[in-house]
This record gives C-alpha cells, sequence and structure tokens, in this order.
C-alpha cells in the first residue's frame, strides 16, 4: 500500500467528525444564537462595527447604578441555575461559582460570596452593571442591556447571597 | 373656541419644534455615546513582534517559529500552556495527522485550474497581469490604486470572477474560499508582507485598530475584551482560552473542524460578533476589511501558513 494512504487513513474520523458538525452549523452562514438573544434577532438594536447601518450610530447604554425595588425576593436555586447556564447568566465563564463545571479564571471567586457581607441592593447593582465601579470592567452589562430580567437578576443575586 | 383651538395648534407646533431642537442622545455624528476598551500600545511597524509584549500574553517566545514550537510541543493537549502556542501546531502537517485543509486545498486547486483554462484571464486578474502567483497573496490586504480601494485575498477574488469570468465568487462563498485558500497556499511559508508604508494601508489599519477597541453588541465588548492581557486573554472563558491577535490571520482561510468547512477571516469576525451578541457583518463588508487590515499588520513576519484546520 502506498505511504500516502496510511496518513490519509486518519481522516476518516475527522471527516465523519466535520460531516456531523455540517449537518447542524451551515457553512458561511453562522448559526443564529436563538437563546438568550431575544426573538430571533440580528442583534441590531445594539452597537455594531458598521459604517453605514444605523447600529454603526446607536450610542452605548450609559453606566448605572440601578437601585434595588423593595425586597430582594430572588429563588437562589432559580438563580444557581441561571449562572451556569450559557444563554442566561453564564457567570460561570469567568467565575468559580457553585456548582460550576469549567469556571474561569478572570473574575474573583464567587463560591462564598454569602460569607462577603454586601448587601442585596449593591449585589444586584453590580450584577446589574458592573462599570459604575470599573468602567473597564469585561463583565457584560446584564441589567441595563436587558441580559437577564428584573426577576432573573434577583435570582442571581439571592444565589450568590447563599453562597457559603 | 374657535380661536382656542388655533391656539392650542400653535401651541404644539411650538412645543414639536422644541422637542425636535433638543438635544437627543444621537444629536450630531461626534454627540453619539461610545465606550472603547483602554488601548494597548501597537507598533504596527513590528509585525508579530507585539505578541512578545505583556500586554498580549507575551507569548511569541512559544510559537514564533519552527524551533520555539518544537521546544514545547509538550504543551500540546496541556489545558495549563497549550493557549501559549497560539494554536500554530494546528498548520501545515506539523502533526503526524493530516487534517481536512489538505482537503479544502484539493478543491480549491481543481476549481482555480479549470477556471483558469477556460478564461486565463482569470489567472493573470489574479496576478495583476502576471501569471505567476507565487508569494502574492502574502503582500496583502494591500490598496489597489486603480480600483482605489483595499483588497483582500477574497476581495481580489471576487472581482476577477466578476471581471475575467463573469461568475459570482461572493465572498463567503464556497467558491471563493476554496480559491482563496488555494492562491494563499502559493504563499505558504513566505512571511506576511503588508506594506505599512502605504498611506491607504495605515489609515485602514488605523479604523481597523479603532474598532478591535470598540465596544459593540448587547454584552458590550470589543475585540480587545478578550484579546489582550487585560482581558481575557491568557484567562479560562469556560472551556476556552482567548489567544494574542498577533499572527492570527496567518492561517486563514482555514477549515474548521466544527463547522465542517473552510472559514475565512472575515466569516471569524461574523463569528465572534454573533457570539458576542452583536451585529454580525457581510464578508467585503469595508469595516471588517479595515479589521482584517489591522489583524494582517499583526500578523507581519509571520508565513503564511495555508493550509490549516482548527
Amino acid at each position: 500500500m502506498r505511504p500516502i494512504f496510511s496518513k490519509w487513513r486518519n481522516l476518516v474520523p475527522l471527516l465523519l467528525a466535520a460531516a456531523l458538525a455540517g449537518c447542524v452549523a451551515q457553512p458561511g452562514k453562522p448559526a443564529q444564537p436563538a437563546a438568550g438573544g431575544g426573538k430571533g434577532t440580528d442583534f441590531s438594536e445594539w452597537p455594531c462595527l458598521s459604517y453605514t447601518l444605523a447600529c454603526g450610530r446607536t450610542p452605548n447604554r450609559k453606566p448605572v447604578k440601578q437601585a434595588l425595588a423593595g425586597p430582594l425576593g430572588g429563588d437562589p436555586a432559580r438563580g444557581k441555575v441561571f449562572a451556569n447556564e450559557r444563554s442566561k447568566g453564564n457567570c460561570v465563564a469567568c467565575h468559580l461559582i457553585q456548582g460550576a463545571e469549567q469556571p474561569g479564571s478572570k473574575g474573583p471567586d464567587l463560591s462564598a460570596y454569602g460569607t462577603w457581607d454586601r448587601s442585596d441592593a449593591e449585589t444586584y447593582a453590580l450584577v446589574y452593571d458592573m462599570r459604575w465601579r470599573n468602567p473597564d470592567t469585561v463583565m457584560p452589562t446584564f441589567g441595563v442591556n436587558q441580559i437577564l430580567n428584573d426577576q432573573e437578576l434577583r435570582d442571581v443575586v439571592a444565589f450568590l447571597q447563599s453562597s457559603k | 373656541m374657535a380661536g382656542n383651538h388655533s391656539f392650542s395648534l400653535h401651541a404644539l407646533a411650538l412645543i414639536s419644534l422644541f422637542v425636535m431642537a433638543a438635544p437627543g442622545p444621537a444629536a450630531g455624528a461626534g454627540a453619539v455615546y461610545r465606550e472603547a476598551y483602554p488601548r494597548a500600545a501597537i507598533d504596527p511597524s513590528r509585525g508579530i513582534g507585539g505578541a512578545g509584549d505583556a500586554d498580549f500574553g507575551a507569548t511569541l517566545q512559544y510559537w514564533q517559529d519552527e524551533k520555539s514550537l518544537e521546544q514545547h510541543k509538550q504543551w500540546i493537549g496541556d489545558p495549563e500552556h497549550e493557549w501559549k502556542l497560539n494554536w500554530k501546531f494546528l498548520d501545515f502537517d506539523r502533526t503526524d495527522d493530516m487534517h481536512p485543509g489538505y482537503l479544502a486545498l484539493e478543491a480549491g486547486e481543481k476549481l482555480f485550474k479549470l477556471w483558469a483554462k477556460r478564461e486565463p484571464a482569470f489567472r493573470t486578474c489574479l496576478g495583476e497581469g502576471k501569471t505567476d502567483l507565487k508569494g502574492l497573496a502574502a503582500t496583502y490586504p494591500k490598496y489597489d490604486p486603480k480600483l482605489k480601494r483595499i483588497m483582500t485575498v477574497e476581495g481580489r477574488v471576487e472581482h476577477c470572477a466578476q471581471t475575467a469570468l463573469w461568475e459570482t465568487f461572493k465572498q463567503g462563498s464556497p467558491a471563493n474560499n476554496q480559491i482563496s485558500l488555494y492562491f494563499k497556499s502559493l504563499s505558504a511559508r513566505e512571511p506576511i508582507r503588508v506594506d505599512t508604508g502605504s498611506a491607504e494601508i495605515m489609515q485602514s489599519y488605523r479604523r481597523g485598530e479603532k474598532l478591535f477597541h470598540a465596544k459593540v453588541g448587547q454584552f458590550n465588548f470589543s475585540c480587545a475584551s478578550c484579546h489582550t492581557s487585560s482581558g481575557l486573554l491568557g484567562q479560562r472563558f469556560r472551556g476556552q482560552v482567548p489567544t494574542t491577535p498577533f499572527g492570527d490571520a496567518a492561517h486563514f482561510p482555514t477549515y474548521r473542524l466544527a463547522l465542517g468547512d473552510i472559514e475565512s477571516l472575515q466569516q471569524r469576525f461574523m463569528r465572534c460578533n454573533l457570539q458576542a451578541r452583536t451585529k454580525a457583518l457581510p464578508p467585503g463588508d469595508p469595516a471588517y476589511t479595515d479589521l482584517e487590515v489591522f489583524y494582517t499588520v499583526l500578523s507581519n513576519d509571520y508565513p503564511v501558513s495555508v493550509p490549516s484546520a482548527r
């Protein structure tokens, strides 16, 4: 057998994987991430890099220190799910949190946040928009850009406060 | 009554005039509130040299040439260190396994030769008058003084298909990606040489640098948020570790296992934008072209590394 065959033989599993991957992702047309992104949105309501489209001139939303209205009323169990879910909070991408699989390393370890003695109001305001404390943060603008809604934010705060 | 009515109409008209004149958030181009990620200093004349700086992970020493890659190959598969190799071990046939990048290359060569045989002007258009295409792609993106615009490899293939073949090989289409990949492979191992002495290229580079730092999308992320050391570069980001932007343009178009197809650099920008919940632009968009110029200047002096697979 010619040596070339022994090299190309290794391709078979790769090609199988590629063919399978090809079924879900259409080349040239990246799949729209539906979950968490709203109803089939193409995200054109947010600022973009274009020189010609309207989103190229859409302003960023300014930093907001959002006040927490009323008692927290969050569900820590639901918050734990949101914090670990990619399409929701995805806190785990950057933070070590309780229940984390493959936690990230950029943000502080939050697995004992409940012992830090931070108020619900401060925690809520920081998850809502970290920029009022640190304008150069890489933390997404969860509240101000409606990545999480008010109840989801409260649930995440409740989860953090229950992390002891 | 009639008098009152007309008075209130006047008042309404006056009020609406006032409201229109009041400065809204988007009043005037200069007044739009746009955020940018803090800039790390980049000297475009240094090419990949900037990858040695701490602001960009200081990984140059591990992947800059064959010797460095060979010395650190024990990091392949090591979750702690692998990111420092900038995935450069996946170019050509450095590992024992052949990868589908070679199949994509074969397809591109077949398609190019078919069209160049039917219509020799296709070859000379790609060669800017010459028939030998060797080494040419390493000088892209470049300013074309006749067309008065910046041309990427994919843009040139699209243009030549249109003018020489009357075919539409749109940027991002399979035909364009395959021929672009073949065209780039004819410069394989040639150092990338984007002309930083060109005023038009440098204007485009500066626009691209600005886009690299612009915070966009629902997450309010910039490219720099993930690809500088003050951001996520070198940090575990769920299952991945974001790498340096230096040297990154060298291996495109690349075969992408996750997609089961070839992907151009600008299609990668599309996926980056969508992953950060930002409106994706079509391949060939002027903003993406500026970003490609910026990225390719950051790959200057690194060899064209096609075919590759990621």
